[in-house]
């Protein structure tokens, strides 16, 4: 099930084409398109409900489109007819979710080590260190022994990013990573996912965050109302878009000056 | 025979305190009721662990979205909650040991003793109540923690392994104890169908005897020491399961 190595770096990760979904009469997506490069950092801005979690969702195999194309790292994703193909998918896909949902009943390190162990079947002394430099990385390496409700939330999500990189993804999805987190502990998470773009994982952002979505992203997509109004460059949505409803988003979340990373826009 | 020498020395103490234990001098009666305590730990010692095992699986059946394998559970756990363990077991012994006997062909080649009918009857009683117990715990693990296990390629099983279970043992072990103290007092039951448990074995020494209290004095004793333990062993785990900075 692996994808064939890319070669070359403009190589499409995530295509998704005429992307169709409804949840019983509520039609959610109503003809999505995306194109994702890897190695790219890509996120997706839009009002509540517009359908940004759910595009993430599709992509990861969580839910199923009635129709419409989804590649994935090589796989079919629309195509897949069983579970079990599903997961496959998963394994290759972080997800990190507003939530951390991290597993109260385990430490730090047994978070990361359960996947890669239990799920895919790896090495339990290899993991053990690959987690443990995954902390380093999230800057918690003396956390390895605390269990999750003895951390912050923005701890919590560190931990959460760690343990989706554990499992050695081709590319991880973030959605709203940061919207429950207390405003001091925004920064720290946002200093991760830097790391990571720098890093040159491929990255795809559900965020609130604009001015740290302009700052990383290679592209950026606005979405309203199930489909994608607009997408470019930063610069062509944050400062030179044409549509009004984007420049009123734009200008309502970060109304207040764009100096620091802003806080509190998550929900 | 020092051993001979305390059992005399005791009757005659408590002889003194007007109890006449003196059938423990016996050869006979002193056995069956020796052998009436060992049959009771004995069927306590294989009955827990059947209800907690079936109770689990109860439990991630009862949780199941596939409805041929919550609905038949589902039945079974009314069913024996709401009927008394007695009837149960004379049903089981009674009815179905009789369908397994003409299925093998005659009693004597049916493999199921009445000690095992105690053993199915309360362990899947007790498993009935651990299973809704659990269940309660499984529903309250949080849809977004299960959706973040999905999301890293868990499978239901594996959610089911790894998180709600562990989860749900937590939130469920004060009724778990509840219920395996009272696994122990319904073994008891076995009394109805010939199993020399000590109940049992008890009536069977008494009625020779005529010393009730004397017995009922260490029969009750006895059970209070079990239920204790089990409560101290039941603390214990919950102690070392707990979780730091959670609310369980
Ligand atoms: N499982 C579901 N069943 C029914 N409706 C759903 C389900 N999941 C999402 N929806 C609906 O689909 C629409 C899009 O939801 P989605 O979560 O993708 O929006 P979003 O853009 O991520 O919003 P937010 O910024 O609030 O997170 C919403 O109207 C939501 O109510
Ligand atoms: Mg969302």
């Amino acid at each position: 099930m692996t994808a064939s190595p890319e070669t070359e770096t403009n190589t499409a990760i995530v295509k998704l084409e005429d992307v169709h979904l409804s949840f019983g009469q509520t039609q959610v997506l109503k003809g999505i398109d995306l194109t994702i490069y890897k190695g790219d950092a890509f996120s997706i801005i839009g009002p509540s409900g517009s359908g940004k979690s759910t595009i993430l969702r599709c992509i990861n195999a969580l839910v199923t489109p009635q129709s419409g194309k989804i590649t994935v790292a090589g796989t079919r994703v629309d195509q897949l007819t069983k579970e079990s193909e599903r997961i496959q998918l998963r394994k290759r896909v972080g997800i990190v979710f507003q939530q951390y949902n991290l597993f109260p009943h385990l430490t730090v390190l047994d978070n990361i080590v359960l996947a890669p162990t239990k799920i895919l079947g790896a090495d339990k002394t290899a993991t053990v260190k690959l987690a443990r430099e995954l902390l380093e990385k999230v800057r918690l390496s003396e956390k390895a022994d605390a269990y999750p409700g003895q951390l912050s939330g923005g701890q919590q999500q560190r931990v959460a990013i760690a343990r989706a990189l554990a499992m050695k993804p081709e590319l991880v999805l973030f959605d709203e990573v940061t919207s429950a987190l207390d405003p001091e502990t925004v920064g720290e998470v946002l200093w991760v996912i830097r790391d990571l773009i720098r890093d040159g994982m491929t990255s795809i952002l559900v965020t609130h965050e604009m001015r740290f979505a302009e700052e990383i992203s290679d592209t950026v997509v606005f979405t309203e109302n199930g489909r994608i109004v607009d997408h470019g460059s930063p610069q062509q949505i944050f400062h030179t878009a044409d549509n009004p409803r984007i420049r009123q988003f734009v200008g309502g979340l970060s109304g207040g000056g764009r100096g620091a990373v802003r806080d509190g826009e998550g929900i | 025979m020092q051993d001979m020498n305390l059992t005399s020395l005791f009757i005659e103490l408590m002889a003194r305190l007007g109890l006449n234990y003196e059938f423990l001098a016996t050869g006979y009666e002193a056995q069956i009721w020796r052998d009436g305590f060992l049959t009771t730990l004995y069927l306590v010692a294989v009955t827990i662990p059947v209800s907690l095992i079936v109770g689990l699986i109860f439990a991630a059946c009862l949780t199941s979205n596939r409805p041929w394998l919550s609905a038949p559970v589902r039945g079974f756990v009314e069913l024996t909650r709401n009927t008394p363990t007695l009837v149960q077991l004379m049903f089981s012994f009674l009815v179905l040991n009789t369908v397994v006997s003409n299925m093998v062909g005659g009693a004597q080649n049916n493999p199921l003793s009445p000690f095992f009918w105690v053993v199915a009857v309360v362990g899947l009683h007790v498993a009935a109540l651990h299973a809704e117990a659990i269940r309660g715990g499984i529903e309250a693990v949080p849809s977004s923690m299960i959706e973040a296990a999905r999301g890293m390629g868990f499978s239901p099983f594996e959610i089911m392994r790894y998180v709600q279970i562990p989860l749900a043992f937590r939130s469920s072990l004060p009724a778990i104890v509840n219920g395996l103290i009272s696994l122990v007092k319904s073994t008891t039951v076995g009394n109805a169908i010939a199993v020399s448990e000590i109940t049992y074995a008890s009536i069977m020494v008494w009625t020779q005897r005529d010393n009730v209290v004397e017995l009922m004095i260490v029969l009750l004793a006895f059970f209070s020491l079990i239920n204790f333990v089990v409560a101290r062993v039941g603390s214990w785990v919950e102690r070392r399961l707990a979780i730091p900075g959670y609310g369980l």
